[in-house]
């Protein structure tokens, strides 16, 4: 379970960094979420799973309404960010799996994936909706991503990310410019 | 006296300055009637707090914040350089018309002079000597943008350069308090710290620099405070660094340099005034060249050293008075301030060169050889001021606010005050034994007494003065000189010209208009933001490579 | 409850002045009024003692509250003394809104709760209309958000001390890339509204993130303090030596406001690196210079930026001085703490220190002549600015104090 959790969030952020339609980074928020929330439930944190996976599917849901038409998943001049998605997955294998120790190597192998696929969407270019898309998934694995510490109240972190992930989506853009 | 009446000298001129600014609508005249009075509260000031105890008195006001607390030390040091910072400013802001800016500023760059040498440590008396030379700067500015001023990143980089030697001498040895630094604190690097605060701060060099460059202004009436506010703060560290190192430098091949820097300084002062086109240029090099001998003397090391550095200190305060009030001016006020400033036999200056060089000469090795080299400097200094007689002033028509009867009064009193060197050679004795301790019998008052030899004072200056008097009174004044007849200078330093030269191309050098700097901050600003930020993904691996490793 | 209304109330003003916008002299009294309470929550809010009223543990600690504080009085200031074609009802709401979120990263239980409230910060900004592309403002923040999250996973995973090593690379150039200094540089537009540029994260946001994130760094990583302190100071260097150069070359003067600023941050980054109590101070010294000096003084000389007016008026020459860092302002004693702090560390970092110190000297002259002629209300304001600097420089003691030094 926590292998094909951390495998779906992967495949989550994926689809964000592949996509240039609003139905494809919706797709991968929502798929994003439910890996995460995989995660965490396998951990035992049922309440952050819930939230992640809400947070995951409201955001995918705000994300349908604005943004290219379609699905747009792997657009002609996308093979660099496939080969950077795939590299990025085997990197974090690496670590999670031979380099790093103890339990909770899904978390391992997963948020670091999740967040270093997201930053290269925004560093390899992305119009509105795909940079909003890879905030809102950086704000899960954030979240997530507290599970892995030992204090500092983990569940309130990822009610506070699926918030905001949710959030970020339902920002309408270009406020009256002020003085 | 309650000891909070410690802060008096610093906080009279600081209120007068405020009120000055608080009041500008009373007009010019006011603001420096109120600036002036803040002024001279502060020199009596410290006058009546040291007076009736005549010994050190201390106070801590506690911890400012950034590791120095706010200690202010009264001792006999400190009157003295007080007294020769604060008392030229009173009398420059009581003679002297300017408008209100210049006045509250003056006032406020001297309560920050008079903290520098009233502050009880190192990094205090920092602080305080870059807020007077910061002061100054913006005085010199508000009087005229354009005219020569110090250059203020040098003048931030001296009190930096101190106040990094006051954080060494922290770290080391755990204070920089000037009477309880550990000796061993005091290192080499420490010093030269202190000994380039010192130079750079009084602007003394062996070339031109901004000391000699601020007497060319138009006007004069901030050029003088700017000298007597900065100028004493470079002795004085030379003075409390004997105190910190316990009556020694660190090594006495520093006392050697800082002595060849001190010459070399009065040397080039002397060279470049017995080439003066006019008695401006001239007048421009009297108080470097007085103020390189007393470099030369402080560094010989020992208390008649010292007391013949007070001594020319003392001769520099009357004289940084007179010069502005008499430029523009010919005549026997002109005569009796050249005379003063050169160190003619029976004036104060003499009696202070004379004591300073026999210092050298007592001590021998090599600063006994840099004491030649001053003797041969005070020679063609006296051989400049003699030649500066007959040159054109170089103002054109007459300077405003010059007062040439005041100014020939204070340089008489420069110059009667021969005979009672004796006095002022036990005075100075009294002030240097603070910081160069040492046993030895309370000098007399007639006599000045030596290593090698007794200077009868009273007895052989005394008659010099009343030849010198009689000689002034029968004199008759000389027809001007016309241009064709003025006498060249005594020679020309070889290769001066074109060293001048050299530098002149050297500081024309620019870039051509086809050249395009690699450095353009916009260009890269715009290479990294936009388009595909390689370079910060480059920096993120080169930072993990590095930590790696 | 003061932790929970140190955010509630700004954000409630923010809240209220947004709503007001059509009024705008309501929105400002209402902004004001939230955000009087909001200071006043932070003032009572205890450094150090926990808040579980909404049942997760809230504390703040001394230095972020003295910096919070210190970031108020900055805004009150800014917007009492706008400049005359400033709308002070929008410059108080965009205060309020960073002053909520700040106060949100300050108390937040962990990094990871700040780092998300960091994140939305971002995002809400980027979303106003601004001049620059929309990508081109989201980018480096959201980098600096991914590589703070970086960070915190690989503190957190059980592994070599390799890992810890790159975890503190991904906390501090993830500081780095989040005030936008180098070799994170944000594209600049000086015609934009300051709100809207990369300014805010500089002056007003960045003091107080810089403190939250290297003290949780410190804890995060014990081991590994070293390698974050050599960060922090080797990357502080750089930008101490560009933005210093890029000040005094740079042909706009609005763009060489920001690589002061930048210079600054270089001079704090060295302070928090150091790791001695003298560094903190210095960093701290310098920050908060920032918000109640620097800011303002910026803020005032936009319009004779716009209007290319240049001055050599004493005013001018004040101005100059302060933001050379001389005596008697705040930047001097900031200075003396941290050639102290590196003095006692490794001399050497002194020694290199040392002269590029100086070369604030001629940025500081050229800024300081691009307030113009500033007068009324602008010069009372620069008269106050420059008075609470050489407050600051004279006894810095009171503040410092308030940050627990």
């Amino acid at each position: 379970m926590t292998a094909a959790a951390a495998i779906a969030a992967w495949v989550g952020g994926s689809l964000i960094l592949l996509s240039d339609g609003r139905r494809g980074l919706a797709l991968g928020l929502a798929v994003l979420g439910g890996g995460l929330a995989g995660l965490a439930l396998d951990a035992g944190h049922a309440f952050a799973a819930v939230a992640l996976a809400a947070g995951g599917a409201g955001a995918g849901a705000l994300r349908l309404r604005e943004g290219a038409d379609g699905w747009g998943i792997m657009p002609p001049g996308s093979t660099p960010r496939l080969i950077l998605a795939t590299v990025s997955a085997l990197i974090a294998l690496y670590l999670a799996a031979v380099i790093t120790e103890g339990p909770g190597a899904g978390f391992r192998f997963a948020v670091p994936a999740v967040i270093a696929v997201l930053a290269l969407r925004l560093l390899l270019g992305a119009d509105r909706a795909a940079a909003g898309a890879a905030a809102s998934g950086i704000a899960l694995a954030l979240g997530v991503g507290s599970l892995l510490s030992t204090g500092g109240a983990p569940e309130a972190t990822c009610i506070a990310a699926a918030v905001v992930a949710a959030g970020l989506q339902a920002i309408t853009h270009a406020e009256p410019d002020g003085a | 006296m309650p000891p909070i009446a410690l802060v008096l000298p610093v906080a009279l001129p600081l209120a007068a300055g405020a009120a000055a600014v608080l009041a500008n609508r009373l007009g010019d005249t006011a603001c420096r009637a109120i600036a002036a009075a803040g002024v001279w509260g502060a020199a009596a000031a410290v006058l009546g707090l040291w007076l009736p105890l005549r010994s050190t008195l201390e106070i801590s006001l506690g911890t400012l914040g950034f590791g120095v607390t706010l200690g202010l030390r009264i001792d006999a040091v400190e009157v003295a350089f007080s007294l020769a910072i604060a008392l030229p400013v009173a009398v420059l802001l009581t003679v002297q018309r300017r408008e209100w800016r210049e006045s509250a500023v003056i006032a406020l760059a001297t309560a920050a002079a008079l903290l520098a040498v009233e502050a009880a440590d190192v990094v205090l008396t920092s602080v305080a000597g870059c807020t007077a030379a910061t002061l100054v700067v913006i005085a010199l500015g508000i009087e005229q943008l354009d005219a020569p001023r110090p250059r203020w990143a040098i003048l931030i980089a001296a009190w930096l350069a101190l106040a990094w030697a006051g954080v060494q001498l922290q770290v080391g040895g755990g204070t920089a308090g000037y009477a309880v630094v550990p000796v061993s604190a005091l290192t080499t690097p420490v010093f030269v710290l202190i000994a380039f605060a010192a130079v750079v701060g009084s602007g003394l060099y062996p070339w031109r620099g901004w000391a000699s460059e601020l007497w060319s202004r138009e006007s004069l009436r901030t050029a003088a405070p700017a000298v007597t506010l900065l100028q004493p703060l470079g002795l004085y560290l030379l003075f409390r660094t004997y105190e910190m190192g316990n009556g020694h430098y660190p090594q006495a091949v520093l006392n050697i340099a800082v002595a060849a820097w001190g010459v070399l300084v009065a040397f080039a002062a002397a060279v470049r005034a017995q080439a003066a086109p006019t008695r401006r240029a001239y007048i421009a090099e009297v108080l470097p060249s007085l103020a390189g001998f007393a470099f030369l003397f402080a560094a010989v090391g020992s208390k008649l050293g010292l007391v013949a550095a007070l001594i020319v200190l003392a001769s520099g305060s009357l004289l940084v008075i007179s010069l502005p009030l008499v430029a523009g001016r010919s005549g026997a006020p002109a005569l009796l301030v050249t005379s003063a400033g050169v160190g003619v036999p029976a004036g104060l200056a003499f009696g202070g060169l004379l004591i300073g060089l026999v210092a050298a000469f007592e001590t021998g090795g090599a600063i006994g050889l840099i004491g030649l080299a001053g003797v041969a400097t005070w020679l063609l200094a006296a051989a400049a001021a003699a030649r500066s007689i007959r040159l054109p002033s170089g103002w054109t028509g007459t300077v405003a606010d010059s007062r040439p009867v005041l100014a020939a009064a204070l340089a008489a009193v420069a110059l009667v005050a021969g005979p009672a060197l004796g006095v002022v050679y036990a005075a100075g004795f009294a002030i240097a034994g603070l910081v160069l301790p040492s046993s030895g019998a309370a000098p007399a008052l007639t006599t000045v007494a030596t290593v090698s030899t007794v200077l009868p004072a009273a007895v052989l200056l005394g008659p010099l003065l009343v030849i010198s008097a009689l000689a002034l009174g029968f004199s008759r004044p000389m027809p001007a000189t016309p241009r064709a007849e003025l006498s060249p200078p005594l020679f020309m330093l070889a290769g001066a010209r074109r060293l001048y030269r050299g530098w002149a191309m050297v500081r024309s050098v620019s870039m051509p208009d086809q050249y395009r700097s690699m450095f353009n901050a916009r260009a890269l600003e715009g290479a990294v933001a936009a388009g595909r930020p390689v370079l910060w993904l480059a920096a993120v691996l080169a930072l993990c490579i590095a930590v790696t490793r | 409850m003061e932790p929970e209304l140190a955010v509630a109330l700004p954000a409630a003003g923010w809240a209220c002045t947004a709503a007001l916008r059509p009024r705008p002299r309501m929105a400002l009294a209402a902004g004001a009024v939230f955000g009087a309470g909001g200071v006043a929550a932070i003032l009572f809010s205890a450094p150090g003692s926990a808040s579980t009223d909404l049942g997760v543990s809230l504390t703040i600690t001394a230095a972020a509250r003295a910096m919070l504080v210190v970031a108020a009085v900055a805004l009150a200031f800014v917007v009492i003394l706008a400049p005359a074609r400033a709308e002070r009802s929008t410059m108080l709401r965009w205060g309020l809104a960073g002053l909520a979120g700040m106060a949100a990263i300050a108390v937040a239980p962990s990094l990871d709760v700040a780092l998300i409230v960091l994140l939305a910060l971002f995002v809400l900004q980027a979303a106003a209309l601004g001049r620059r592309p929309y990508l081109s403002r989201l980018r480096g923040p959201l980098l600096a958000v991914a590589l703070i999250g970086l960070g915190l996973v690989f503190a957190r995973m059980g592994g070599p001390p390799a890992l810890q090593r790159i975890a503190a690379v991904g906390l501090v150039t993830g500081l780095v890339a989040a005030i936008g200094a180098v070799p994170f540089v944000q594209e600049f537009d000086a015609e934009e509204m300051t709100a809207t540029s990369p300014m805010p994260w500089l002056t007003f946001v960045g003091p107080l993130l810089a403190v939250v994130v290297v003290a949780r760094g410190r804890e995060l990583i014990p081991g590994q303090v070293d390698v974050l302190g050599a960060l922090l100071i080797a990357l502080g260097l750089v930008n101490v030596a560009y933005g210093s150069i890029a000040a005094w070359r740079v042909d706009s003067a609005a763009a060489a406001w920001r690589y002061l600023f930048m210079a600054d941050w270089g001079l704090v980054m060295c302070g928090l690196g150091l790791g001695v109590a003298d560094g903190l101070r210095a960093a701290l010294l310098i920050l908060f210079g920032l918000l109640l000096v620097r800011l303002p003084l910026y803020l005032w000389s936009r319009q004779a930026l716009r209007d290319n007016v240049q001055n050599d008026r004493p005013v001018n020459l004040l101005v100059a001085a302060a933001l050379a860092g001389s005596a008697p302002f705040a930047g001097f004693p900031a200075r003396v703490l941290l050639l102290k702090g590196a003095t006692a560390m490794y001399w050497p970092l002194a020694l290199v220190l040392a002269p590029l110190l100086l070369l604030w000297i001629p940025a500081g002259l050229r800024l300081g002549r691009t307030l113009g002629a500033p007068t009324g209300r602008q010069l009372f304001g620069v008269a106050i600015a420059l008075a609470v600097s050489v407050v600051l420089g004279a006894y810095p003691q009171p503040l410092l104090s308030l940050a627990g030094l």
